[in-house]
């Protein structure tokens, strides 16, 4: 994972005197599921736009494969992009909407294309019904399908498990988990936020189009696992006491003042106990657990805070 | 280029709305025919219309508003380039290289082939009816309509891209189609005319798109060949060029 496919430098997009996106910088290396968090209108569909090369930035750098994408359209090739609601004509078929693609990319053998990438997405490449009568799940698979036909190396995908069944769901879950094992790099925003964390390896949390915080899948899963917060005097003085009294090894100093303890068979009392037959002072402890949610929630509502 | 056109060329063939807009241009072209026969008045001095030739039929034809030929054009072309931008099709191939400025010149080509359809149409339904109802089916002056038919498809090609201009930059149907009737009545060009006659004495609105379309031009004359030529060539590389640079510029939200 140390190629770097996409990298963005204070990319910026404004409408008028609204800014979408402002200033945002971000790497992204192959094999990567980026996961793009954040509300409703916060700047996740303009910032995938812009690195599909469907809007251009008011100011800022793309590069792709370490080059200046200003100018080399021939990178934007390397995408495959389902932005929004999937682009299709509603008065033909799949085949019919896939073969008119395959057509625009001059594909050879187009019939065996089509047929592979729709068996690939779970449709019948014998359903000759028209698009407007497919489900939301079927029009979903096929937008996938759609950004997959051109064999892309970037594969965007603007929360594309909207309106999908739990069945729906899980079934576009695992096509992106095998796509992603295939070696493609996703880039993926959804408001599901539990669901994307059972696939992203990074994430990227945007408010108002700012990011706000980007890390990694162990990063999150470390802030968000459950510990004990501990304020001591002097943490120097508490961590030998816990080490040898209570056999505990997982843990975080944070300051001089403060540790977080990850050892879950650990209680309260028993910490309590030991530091006070030591003559340790407590400060503060309490047992903390956070859900995703939880953590995007606390993290934009203190973004918010700043901005206001 | 080649392949976008291809894309846009199997979605040509399978338009309904193509077939349907030339059938019915089929169909009152004979009926309006078949009025002009009806309610022919005799006039002291002048050819009766059943008289005419293909060339003088298809210039009285046009010179009459409102131009029922520019109407189906305008439908046709907000139509094709609608239906593509609203259900959001062009961003699945936008991203490839030049894909910007090819479409465009794919849906500049379609538009040519649909114009072209149009004025073979208008042949077969004006032999058919001036058939059935003139008896009378003399072509004229065979150089004269082979001019007649390239200026005429020049200035309508132009003016299918002046409305397909409009359509990418309004982004609405509605707006295209109003607009597309407007300059189909040529209020516009009326309204200029008049208001440069009562205020400067000089005629530079001749010179404008629909002016000229309209306009019964003598094709003995060269300046009339000139005038012709010179405003379709000027309004398809004006439009064409205002068409592509719109589209290189434009965000795809």
């Amino acid at each position: 994972m140390t190629d770097c496919m996409i990298e963005i430098c204070g990319l910026t997009k404004m409408y008028k005197s609204k800014t979408a996106v402002r200033n945002a910088d971000l790497k992204i290396y192959r094999g990567e599921i980026v996961g793009i968090i954040g509300r409703n209108g916060a700047g996740k569909s303009t910032l995938l736009k812009m690195i599909g090369g469907l809007v251009y930035p008011t100011s800022g750098e793309l590069h792709f494969f370490n080059r200046a994408a200003a100018g080399e359209q021939s990178f934007f090739e390397r995408m495959g992009v389902l932005i929004e609601n999937p682009g299709l004509y509603p008065n033909v078929s799949a085949y019919e909407n896939l073969n008119l693609l395959a057509m625009a990319y001059g594909l050879g053998d187009r019939n065996a294309a089509i047929e592979k990438l729709l068996q690939l997405v779970g449709l019948d490449s014998k359903n000759t019904a028209k698009v407007k009568s497919y489900s939301m799940g079927m029009r979903q698979r096929l937008g996938i399908a759609v950004a997959l036909l051109g064999s892309p190396d970037v594969l965007i995908l603007d929360e594309p498990i909207n309106g999908l069944d739990p069945q729906g769901i899980v079934e576009i879950r695992q096509l992106i988990l095998e796509l992603n094992t295939a070696g493609l790099t996703i880039l993926i925003s959804s408001h599901i936020l539990e669901e994307l964390s059972k696939i992203a390896t990074k994430y990227v949390i945007i408010h108002q189009g700012e990011f706000i915080e980007v890390l990694s899948r162990e990063e999150l899963q470390q802030r968000c696992e459950e510990r004990i917060e501990l304020g001591v005097e002097e943490a120097r003085a508490a961590l030998p006491v816990l080490e040898r009294e209570l056999n505990i090894t997982k843990y975080k100093v944070v300051d001089s003042r403060t540790v977080y303890v990850y050892d879950e068979n650990i209680h309260i009392r028993q910490i309590v106990k030991v530091l006070s037959e030591q003559g340790i002072m407590i400060d503060s402890i309490a047992k903390h657990k956070q859900s995703l949610e939880q953590y995007f929630l606390e993290r934009t509502e203190s973004a918010g805070e700043r901005h206001d | 280029m080649i392949n976008l056109l291809k894309m846009d060329l199997h979605r040509f063939g399978r338009n309904r709305m193509m077939y349907l807009l030339l059938l019915l241009f089929c169909a009152f072209q004979i009926f309006g025919i078949f009025m002009m026969k009806k309610y022919e008045q005799p006039v002291e001095g002048a050819i009766p219309v059943s008289r005419l030739t293909e060339s003088e039929f298809i210039q009285y034809n046009i010179s009459q508003p409102p131009s029922w030929m520019l109407i189906y054009i305008a439908v046709f072309t907000i139509y094709f380039y609608m239906s593509e931008f609203n259900s959001g099709f062009h961003k699945n191939y936008i991203s490839m290289r030049n894909a910007r400025l090819h479409s465009v010149c794919s849906k500049l080509i379609i538009l040519a082939i649909f114009v072209a359809m149009m004025f073979l149409t208008m042949l077969i339904a004006d032999g058919a009816g001036r058939r059935l109802f003139f008896d009378h089916t003399a072509l004229g002056d065979l150089a004269t309509l082979i001019t007649l038919l390239i200026g005429q498809f020049l200035l309508h090609w132009a003016f299918s891209i002046l409305i397909l201009c409009i359509a990418m930059i309004a982004k609405n149907l509605l707006i295209s189609l109003s607009a597309g009737f407007i300059l189909a009545l040529n209020v516009i060009g009326m309204v200029l005319a008049a208001l440069e006659a009562q205020l400067t004495g000089i005629h530079l609105s001749k010179y404008l798109l629909i002016n000229t379309l309209v306009r019964v031009k003598d094709f003995n004359s060269t300046a009339d060949i000139v005038h012709t030529f010179g405003v379709a060539a000027a309004a398809i590389l004006l439009f064409g060029i205002l068409a592509v640079r719109y589209k290189l510029k434009e965000d795809l939200n």
